[in-house]
């Protein structure tokens, strides 16, 4: 037995559950000595209150408050995933075959690459042919837009004068288009001070 | 298409983990599990409940908004106390507050929900007398922890409501160890000169 009284120290050990070969000879000087057994029985009467002390509950409303100021963002590759994920049938049979499908595709349009590739002037050829049929369709459809809005007589027009006729019809129609958008707003303004 | 877990029994690695890959839900589940240890926690170092609450969704707010920058090596619990205590320690630094004592829940709507939220010494306690001196110790407890110093007041509260090690303590509050060891002496012996008048 150690014949001197309980460090601060020793007494937090002790209340802390202290045990083992350290806590042994701790325990067998309070087994001798009433002083150092009384002070380690205070502590530990406020040690047990400190346990047993309980949460305290925030209002009901805490969670919804908090959710509210929280901003609840998914990463772009959880996204990504996640759309990939629903782009795929449920059933197994179904995604073998969207996944065969998928090869299928893949390996012709790599067929089709590699075989540009190895003949660039029959690629370059192509690609002219595209924009020539692209440019045809888009200038037909422009021709009919014009035609249906404003006649045959303003499609001639444009046809016999060129870019400059061209240019000049694009201004007058955006500005026409300009012109109703104000007053639209406007009378929209009116509306809605004469209903207030 | 997204599962729905029930996530009340995951860990809060796997709550976090999913929170971090913006699952609404899991938001919820760790403000569901931490909303009274960290309101417990600011309450009793602030003092005042309608503090204590905006303190602990200021808390919760600056944790979630940030979870993708937690790291997964320290327990969340530990960051979330931390931030809790240091959003309690710049609010008390701004403002010096009296203490009040507390009986139970602040929350508490009806005498017995306060009286369900109160101080229990002993849930099996032998007679009346035990339970009465029980519950004036714990309203005495509450009012001594008031009066110590706020960074006792954390140690103390991580220490035995808790249940953290002391080397969490000093993790979560960016001390020393030997700092904790020596508040936590200290505040329980502040606190055992405080209730001495009880034992006597």
């Amino acid at each position: 037995m150690q014949h001197r009284h309980l460090l601060p120290d020793e007494v937090d050990q002790l209340l802390d559950g202290a045990s083992g070969l350290d806590a042994a000879p701790l325990r067998a000087h309070l087994a001798g000595c009433p002083d150092c057994t009384r002070q380690l029985a205070d502590a530990r009467i406020v040690c047990e209150a400190l346990d047993a002390l309980q949460h305290l509950a925030p209002s009901p409303r805490f969670t919804a408050s908090v959710m509210a100021q929280v901003q609840v963002l998914e990463p772009w590759h959880v996204a990504l995933a996640n759309g990939a994920q629903r782009l795929l049938p449920a059933s197994r049979p179904m995604r073998m075959v969207m996944l065969a499908s998928g090869a299928l595709v893949a390996v012709a349009l790599s067929a089709t690459a590699i075989g540009l590739a190895m003949r660039p002037d029959l690629a370059l050829y192509a690609a002219g042919l595209a924009a020539g049929r692209a440019r045809g369709a888009l200038l037909d459809a422009a021709g009919t837009l014009i035609h249906d809005v404003f006649g045959q007589t303003a499609l001639e027009a444009l046809r016999s004068g060129g870019g400059s006729t061209v240019a000049l019809g694009g201004a007058v129609l955006l500005t026409a288009v300009a012109v109703a958008s104000v007053g639209l707003r406007a009378a929209a303004t009116t509306a809605r001070r004469t209903r207030e | 298409m997204t599962a729905f877990l029930d996530l009340t029994n995951a860990p809060d690695a796997e709550v976090v983990a999913l929170a971090q890959r913006g699952r609404e839900d899991a938001f919820r589940e760790l403000v569901r599990r931490y909303e009274r240890p960290v309101f417990s926690l600011i309450f009793r170092m602030v003092r005042e409940s309608a503090t204590a609450e905006d303190l602990s969704q200021d808390a919760f707010v600056k944790v979630l908004n940030n979870i993708d920058r937690y790291r997964p090596e320290f327990k969340f619990s530990s960051w979330l106390f931390k931030i809790a205590h240091n959003i309690a320690i710049d609010f008390l630094r701004r403002r010096q507050l009296d203490t009040i004592s507390i009986d139970g829940s602040p929350y508490a709507a009806t005498a017995a929900e306060a009286e369900a939220s109160t101080f229990d010494l002993d849930a099996g306690g032998e007679n009346a007398l035990d339970a009465l001196a029980a519950k004036e110790l714990g309203s005495a407890i509450e009012r001594a922890i008031g009066a110590l110093r706020p960074e006792y007041r954390a140690c103390i509260m991580l220490r035995h409501v808790e249940g953290r090690s002391y080397e969490e303590i000093a993790a979560t509050l960016d001390l020393p160890l030997g700092t904790v060891k020596t508040y936590i002496h200290r505040a329980r012996g502040q606190l055992r000169e405080a209730l001495v008048h009880l034992r006597e």
